[in-house]
């Protein structure tokens, strides 16, 4: 049933475990990346090239210097940067991890409501596609008002803001991944006379796990972000977005910190979206096509 | 049990009825299907046979007339399991192993001794060794096997088939032929069998309902004394074809009326 060469592909492949072989990867790119970015700094400066990107030290600083100025104090005598970004990063994945939580929970939530009703969808799906189209700088400050009035704790407010940009693409997946299943699938189901709650269960939301989970990744990258745009409103400096505020501001001066910072926020993300990934491996992969694929391969 | 399995008076199917334009589907549909028959229904596309298979399964409703399985409405044989279904597309659910898929109404109508109950269908239909296989991994033949497999795993009482061969080539659509006749022997199901080819319904079946087209009716209604178990001798024998034939020309006839 599998083809020589595909059959071939996979024995080579498979010595070498998936995640190395992705992480592998991972660097070899990011050290093309670097060496990109020093080459035009090379080239550019004995060019003198100034468009599109001027390569002196502060608009394109060394990677070398960004990663030093992460072992650097961020401030006189102060704590390493690095290590103040740990802790802002740990803080935000918080404040993320909830929302996306919380933001998942809804969407799928509302997924499963206008699966059920085209009422619903037709009566409430403007409203959701609004929602999305006001920039979340403008949700965030009155959700940080609305959040403080209610003396709710300020990560608590963030975590809302992450939730605004999560629930989303959880929300319009799930709708799409439920509706998937063939009708004639549907229609067995009601042959045995079962109810709308186990076609759910045991058709519609297991076909739309490759949907969801597809979903999930966006929307962790989302949440990322949500958080650190609601840190800035609430205005408290324990997180990545006050950091990225400050050193934003410092830029004509520190260029390499913010560079720092940026990547760091970047690790965040790739870290979030890899445990996402890790659990549709497991999850779907278990029972869909890719691993039992490699079970029948191993048995046979 | 009563003495008939289904039970048809005068039904009627008009599709969006209050639209502005209707569809006849069906036009005063009687029969009487009694328990252990293999019936065939057949016509041109457009004659309402799976129509009518879908108004006998309670996947849609008659416009008027009246219907009757094992004595009680549609939709409640219905909901008392009354019904196996098989389409012309397998429809296994890709993420359950085929073990996993003829389980699925026994899940659903929560009985005990799933695995038990499901690894004996599946030796019924001769893939015994293939519990722990995904659908994906079998043929198109073995995948429509396990769909009859997971139809009969929680004996209803009547078995309807919807082209179920349509898309296996000619070899294996023989082979699936022998082997449906098998299990309707041994299990003594009644069975409904909509299908486009002739020699199919002759072959497998008891009596061949011969449907025409706009609106659909019933126009013939052809019995199939060939002696059982059927074999491929009898696909070759005389009685064989002279019932082919008289399908054929009661489908002919409808061409000028």
């Amino acid at each position: 049933m599998v083809d020589a060469a595909e059959h071939a592909w996979t024995e080579t492949h498979s010595r070498i475990p998936r995640w190395v072989r992705s992480t592998l990867w991972f660097v070899a790119i990011s050290g093309a990346l670097i060496a990109c970015w020093e080459l035009y700094k090379v080239v550019g400066t004995g060019l003198g090239i100034v468009r599109p990107v001027r390569p002196d030290n502060v608009t394109m600083p060394h990677v070398w210097d960004m990663i030093a100025e992460l072992f650097q104090p961020a401030r006189r005598g102060g704590e390493m940067l690095l290590w103040i970004l740990l802790k802002s990063s740990f803080w935000t994945l918080r404040e993320a991890i909830l929302g996306f939580v919380f933001g998942g929970v809804v969407g799928f939530g509302i997924g499963v409501l206008f699966e059920r009703s085209r009422l619903a969808e037709r009566a409430f799906m403007p409203y959701v596609v609004a929602s999305q189209t006001v920039p979340i700088l403008a949700i965030a400050p009155m959700v940080v008002v609305w959040g403080g009035q209610l003396a709710f704790p300020q990560w608590l407010s963030v975590a809302v803001i992450a939730a605004y940009l999560t629930f989303f693409p959880v929300a319009i997946n799930t709708l799409r991944g439920l509706r998937s299943p063939n009708p004639t699938a549907v229609e067995l189901m009601r042959s045995y006379a079962a109810t709308p709650n186990e076609i759910l269960w045991k058709l519609r939301v297991p076909a739309a796990l490759p949907y969801i989970f597809t979903a999930l990744k966006v929307s962790a990258t989302a949440s990322v972000i949500g958080a650190i745009i609601g840190e800035l409103p609430a205005g408290f400096g324990d997180g990545l977005g006050r950091n990225l505020l400050n050193f934003s501001q410092a830029f004509a001066v520190q260029s390499p910190k913010l560079y720092g910072t940026v990547i760091v926020t970047s690790l965040v993300g790739i870290f979030f979206v890899g445990v996402i990934s890790f659990a549709e491996h497991r999850i779907v992969g278990v029972t869909g096509r890719r691993v039992a694929d490699a079970e029948g391969e191993a048995a046979g | 049990m009563s003495q008939v399995v289904i039970e048809a008076r005068g039904v009627n199917k008009v599709f969006g009825r209050t639209g502005p334009s209707p569809v006849e589907a069906l036009r005063d549909i009687s029969l009487s299907v009694a328990p252990g028959e293999f019936v065939s229904l057949i016509g041109p596309s457009g004659c309402g046979k799976s129509t009518l298979l879908r108004l006998i399964g309670d996947l849609v409703a008659p416009s008027s007339g009246t219907l009757q399985i094992n004595g009680k409405e549609p939709h409640q044989a219905r909901l008392d399991r009354d019904y196996g279904m098989v389409f012309q597309r397998a429809t296994l659910l890709d993420w359950r192993t085929v073990g996993k898929n003829v389980e699925l109404p026994l899940e659903v109508m929560g009985s005990d001794d799933r695995q038990a109950r499901a690894r004996q269908m599946l030796e019924l239909v001769q893939l015994g060794d293939f519990e722990h296989h995904y659908p994906w991994q079998l043929s198109g033949g073995m995948q429509q096997r396990v769909a009859i497999a997971r139809a009969l795993s929680f004996r209803p009482s009547l078995l309807l088939m919807d082209e179920p061969f349509g898309a296996l080539d000619e070899m294996t659509r023989e082979l699936m032929q022998q082997e449906v006749l098998r299990i309707w022997r041994e299990t003594e199901t009644t069975v409904v069998f909509v299908t486009h080819s002739i020699p199919e319904a002759v072959f497998l079946s008891t009596r061949v309902f011969v449907m025409s087209p706009r609106p659909g009716r019933i126009s013939d209604v052809i019995d199939v004394p060939l002696s059982h178990p059927r074999d491929e001798d009898t696909r070759e024998s005389a009685d064989y074809y002279e019932k082919i034939t008289e399908v054929r020309e009661a489908l002919r006839r409808q061409e000028r009326p």
